[in-house]
């Protein structure tokens, strides 16, 4: 039996949002109709940056609306898509009359909604471009035809550094060039030792045995194509970081942006444990962390588990995500 | 009833009663559609339909439409306020309907190109071809079917009754046809023998149009289990 602190579960979105909104009044600002989060002081004279999905991956996306970030984020329900008509308000608001940077996770609803309201926003001459972040190497299944890979926690990277070109003046095309080369560079994997439970459900998306862990899962409860043992610290890292090694072909001397998220309960010491053996293992292969987050950024519900992104990093990538930035989920 | 050539506008209202007809239509076999779309989809589409339509009342009394144009925006608007596929893809082909003519009317030649225009767009979004058990398989014979009796030189009401029967013949041989895209693929044999709620709603669309243009006489229904 799982329980919530939740009020009627169908408010969640809304109580949640306005809650977030009444903690940052300085930073942020709610249009309840479309639920909408975003900055207090609008931003001018800039290319302007929506995201948005469904709820449950808290921080993201609200958590990001601030300087050198979004402009706007638009809430769907739990693990559903946002409305068309709810992005495409989300767009208008985050236009500044230098077109409008989306930035979309790879999940069909996702993209038709974000496509069609780019389309539409052309009505009211506004240019969109959107930047797909497909970065779940667990779902690479090398089909053309078929969806391609999930978008997960480089979706922060990207959201930073588009904010951070935008912030710096980038026109449209340039915002959106810097986010598709992280998105098409960074990959990740995700475990998950206890799937999350649906707000006001008793029992969890799936049940693992106590020696089960499940790989590759991605950020809406669903199952993962494998099951392996439980094991240690240490040994879990490597499950997600030797397929993240293999398939980036990193080299020595090479500098790579690490985020270790938490995928909703996992707590801090965990955390750094597999920051620990990370640091660890990439210090013995001659690669170096030059930058890293640790923290859940991208959650899925209360999911207890952890993904591993690796972002290969050059000066231009290092520059925009050392820019300030200044929202409630990140800030420096 | 006056008889209306392809090239000549249609009635004043044809936007008003077309609008309220869809809305009309779709709200009756709401109860039904998503009956098929729980046996053969995701379950969705009945409470979808009903969010729309509550939303397009909204945009009415709101908007306060006139023009064939404002109506048809009330209208596509809607449905692109809803979840699911289905949700925006008949916003967006709606869509293309409302850009059939300017303010005016559409002439019944605009209306076939507009429906036209409509199917390219939901084959763009939705992927689909006929024979995949979605919207398409109601939405191409009726586009075939349009523009075949216009060229004909029958009379705008003739015409859509021909496209109405078309999309019906089009929606009834879904229940035929195993899903490969679209709502009713994840439950693959299982779409076996049930009409496509996406296909039967684009049949009763049509159906409201020609009643639309006609001045009266509501769809049938009958055939839609």
């Amino acid at each position: 039996m799982r329980r919530s602190i939740v009020n009627d579960p169908g408010d969640l979105v809304p109580e949640a949002l306005e809650g977030l909104v009444l903690s940052h009044p300085r930073l942020l600002a709610l249009q309840e109709t479309h639920r909408l989060v975003t900055r207090r002081e609008r931003a001018r004279d800039k290319v302007g940056l929506v995201s948005g999905g469904g709820s449950g991956h808290e921080p993201l996306h609200a958590g990001f609306v601030g300087r050198g970030m979004l402009d706007v984020a638009v809430s769907g329900a739990v693990f559903a898509s946002p409305t068309a008509l709810q992005v495409l308000e989300g767009t208008k608001a985050a236009d500044a009359g230098r077109g409008v940077v989306q930035i979309v996770k790879n999940y069909t609803g996702d993209v038709l909604n974000f496509r069609i309201a780019g389309e539409i926003s052309g009505d009211d001459a506004i240019e969109t471009e959107i930047v797909l972040v497909d970065d779940d190497l667990a779902t690479d299944t090398g089909d053309e035809r078929g969806p391609g890979r999930r978008g997960t926690a480089a979706t922060v990277v990207v959201e930073k550094v588009c904010g951070a070109a935008a912030e710096e003046g980038a026109d449209l095309q340039q915002v959106a060039a810097v986010g598709r080369r992280v998105a098409s560079a960074a990959r990740t994997m995700s475990l998950a030792l206890e799937a999350g439970t649906h707000p006001g459900d008793s029992a969890p998306q799936f049940t693992l045995g106590e020696d089960e862990v499940e790989l590759g899962v991605g950020i809406h409860g669903e199952r993962a194509a494998r099951r392996v043992p439980f094991r240690d610290a240490d040994a879990l890292t490597d499950l997600l970081l030797d397929p993240l090694l293999a398939e980036l072909g990193l080299a020595r001397g090479d500098q790579v942006l690490a985020i270790v998220n938490g995928l909703g309960s996992a707590y801090p010491l965990e955390l750094q444990l597999v920051a620990r053996r990370l640091h660890h293992r990439l210090a013995d292969a001659g690669i170096a962390i030059d930058r890293s987050l640790v923290g859940s950024y991208v959650t899925s519900l209360d999911m207890h588990g952890v993904s591993l992104t690796l972002v290969p990093l050059d000066d231009e990538l290092r520059r925009l995500w050392d820019a300030p930035v200044r929202t409630p989920a990140l800030t420096w | 009833m006056t008889a209306t050539t392809p090239s000549a506008p249609l009635g004043d209202d044809v936007g008003r009663d077309l609008v309220r007809g869809v809305c009309e239509t779709l709200g009756a076999a709401a109860d039904t559609l998503g009956d098929l779309d729980r046996r053969a989809g995701d379950g969705d589409f009945g409470t979808n339909i009903r969010t729309a339509l509550a939303l397009v009342d909204e945009n009415i009394a709101a908007d306060d439409p006139q023009t064939y144009r404002q109506w048809l925006t009330a209208l596509f608007m809607g449905w692109l306020g809803v979840g699911g596929t289905s949700g925006p893809l008949f916003g967006m082909f709606f869509r293309d309907l409302a850009r059939a003519a300017d303010d005016a009317p559409p002439t019944a030649a605009q209306l076939a190109e507009a429906l036209a225009a409509g199917q390219a767009t939901v084959q763009r979004y939705g992927e689909a071809e006929v024979g995949d058990k979605t919207m398409i398989d109601a939405l191409e014979p009726a586009v075939t079917a349009l523009r075949g009796a216009l060229e004909d030189g029958r009379e705008a009401a003739d015409a859509l009754r021909a496209a109405e029967e078309a999309a019906v013949q089009g929606a009834r041989s879904t229940a035929r046809i195993t899903a490969r895209r679209g709502r009713a693929s994840y439950v693959g044999d299982a779409s076996q023998g049930v009409i496509d709620p996406g296909a039967a709603a684009v049949a009763l669309v049509i159906g409201a149009a020609r009643a639309a243009v006609a001045g009266g006489g509501s769809p049938d229904t009958s055939w839609i289990a």
